[in-house]
């Protein structure tokens, strides 16, 4: 048996909706899936959360949803198939809520995805259900059939927060009340978006740019800047940053000092986990104690910039323990009448 | 770039990746065009270089295993989007030789693993990685099946071992 992608199909929605893809959505139960860090970005969660609300669109959390274990997997402390074990108990608690799952972490959509891809190994799939059938000895499953399933042909769908919110570009852009005033942006896609659905059998799949976010950039009255490090990590790496930090602030380094030398205004991401490498103070200074350079350029995620657009109050879309001078600067532009 | 004859690669090393994990069964598809390597952040700010390290596997030199290089990979799969074949799934290779460098006592040793106590604590006691999480706790019975699925898995032994730590540094005081 084959388990096919559970990636919302965007192409198809585009089609049916080419002018109104909200329409697709207004039936449909939408559920957030919560990346652990947005615990130090809330705007992040916010941000999306209050504008799913004014569109007037059902959407909620599943109290159920653990962390995506997708940082345990990649540092070998957990197999292959206790990691697609997490992954389905995750997406049967959210399956029975939700037609639609939204992720604002690059991370943890590509762990999703990626949980579901293991399953096509009959011996990885074999485990996770001998595992699941664990859970279902122990524990009670009155609740809903099939709990500890393996969930074989789920209605539920993923979508990242970008592909998303540029499906629904008109009615974002009609919600917003502070235009991007011209300010240069420099955008990063992160690693687990940019390098994920690669189709190699179609050129045009394999070798066309990601452009979703520069695009929105332009409607919200922004100017994309390109810069020479766009495509490159932020340096998290897998941990990479707690191993071997030195190395890795190098990758972050050339990454921040490449937009400043564009003189971009601010750095866009749709990633909180690239949020954090990319604005972290303490990294930040070691940057500067290691290689003597100092970057003060600020950063964003998406939904923290939509909620700023939108004219939320400023402790809902940007978090206080990473304000800095040059985002007040930011906030102040936008928002200024 | 070095040549190789017959004599110099060996099946055995390769073999014994595939029956772990199948889909290794496609470096050999590898035509060592190297633009995995210059694409790839960790080999701008390191010796990594998975052309080389795929090379070691088909001559079946296990030393690759002892190489501290398989350890700085950003996992960030730049290589299998540049990668002119189809199928080559380097960042589940990495992740599969780190393990049998695990395995056979060639991996980080304690004291490195300690960077990650924290988090796999954390993820074992209240199901997310930082300290608390946004919005609801998860409850105890949702936690009880995490720890269930992590049964015998490396994340078990670097918490126990934690908290085996942590309890002689208390006897100690």
């Amino acid at each position: 048996m084959e388990f096919s992608t559970l990636a919302l199909n965007l192409d198809e929605i585009e089609k049916k909706f080419p002018d109104n893809a909200i329409e697709f959505f207004k039936d449909k139960k939408l559920c957030l899936f919560k990346a652990c860090l947005e615990k130090y970005f809330p705007g992040v969660r916010w941000g999306i959360q209050d504008l799913l609300e004014e569109l007037q669109l059902k959407v909620e959390t599943c109290i159920n949803q653990s962390c995506c274990s997708g940082t345990f997997f990649q540092r070998n402390l957990i197999t292959r198939a206790q990691f697609a074990a997490i992954n389905e108990r995750n997406l049967n608690e959210m399956n029975q809520l939700a037609d639609i799952v939204l992720f604002s972490c690059n991370g943890c959509y590509n762990s999703l995805l990626r949980g579901r891809e293991f399953l096509n190994n009959h011996e990885v799939r074999k485990k996770t259900q001998e595992i699941l059938n664990q859970l279902k000895e122990k524990n009670n499953t009155e609740n809903y059939p099939g709990k500890y399933e393996v969930l074989e042909n789920p209605n539920l769908r993923l979508v990242h927060d970008l592909d998303f919110l540029y499906l629904i570009r008109n009615e974002v852009l009609n919600s917003l009340k502070f235009d991007l005033k011209n300010l240069k942006v420099a955008v990063h896609y992160g690693c687990h978006y940019l390098n994920l659905s690669r189709d190699k059998r179609t050129a045009e799949n394999y070798l066309k740019d990601k452009t979703k976010l520069d695009e929105l950039i332009t409607l919200f009255g922004g100017n994309p800047v390109d810069y020479q490090e766009k495509e490159s990590c932020c340096g998290w790496g897998a941990s990479q940053l707690v191993i071997h930090p030195k190395e890795a602030l190098k990758v972050t380094l050339k990454k921040l000092k490449s937009a400043e030398k564009v003189n971009a205004d601010f750095i866009l991401m749709p990633c909180p986990t690239c949020l954090y490498t990319l604005s972290k103070p303490e990294y930040r200074e070691k940057m500067m104690k290691w290689y003597g350079e100092k970057l003060d350029i600020p950063t964003i995620h998406l939904n923290e910039l939509i909620a700023i657009l939108r004219g939320c109050e400023e402790d809902r879309c940007i978090t206080l323990r990473r304000k800095t001078p040059r985002l007040d600067e930011i906030f102040e532009i936008i928002t200024q009448q | 770039m070095d040549e190789y004859s017959d004599s110099d690669w060996n099946w055995d090393f390769y073999e014994e990746l595939v029956d772990d994990v199948d889909e290794n069964k496609n470096i050999i598809q590898c035509i060592s065009c190297g633009k995995c390597v210059g694409d790839c952040p960790a080999s701008k700010v390191s010796n990594f270089n998975i052309r080389k390290i795929i090379s070691k596997v088909l001559r079946g030199d296990k030393s690759v295993l002892k190489d501290s290089d398989i350890w700085y990979c950003y996992l960030c799969e730049r290589c299998t989007r540049v990668c002119p074949k189809d199928n080559i799934n380097i960042p589940l290779l990495i992740i599969n030789l780190r393990n049998e460098s695990f395995k056979k006592g060639y991996g980080p040793q304690y004291n490195d693993l300690r960077k990650y106590v924290e988090m796999s604590e954390r993820f074992l006691t209240s199901g997310v990685v930082v300290e608390e999480p946004l919005g609801e706790k998860l409850s105890q019975e949702r936690i009880d099946e995490l720890n269930a699925i992590c049964n015998f898995a490396r994340i078990k032994y670097v918490f126990k071992a934690s908290r085996s730590n942590k309890n002689k540094s208390k006897k100690k005081k």
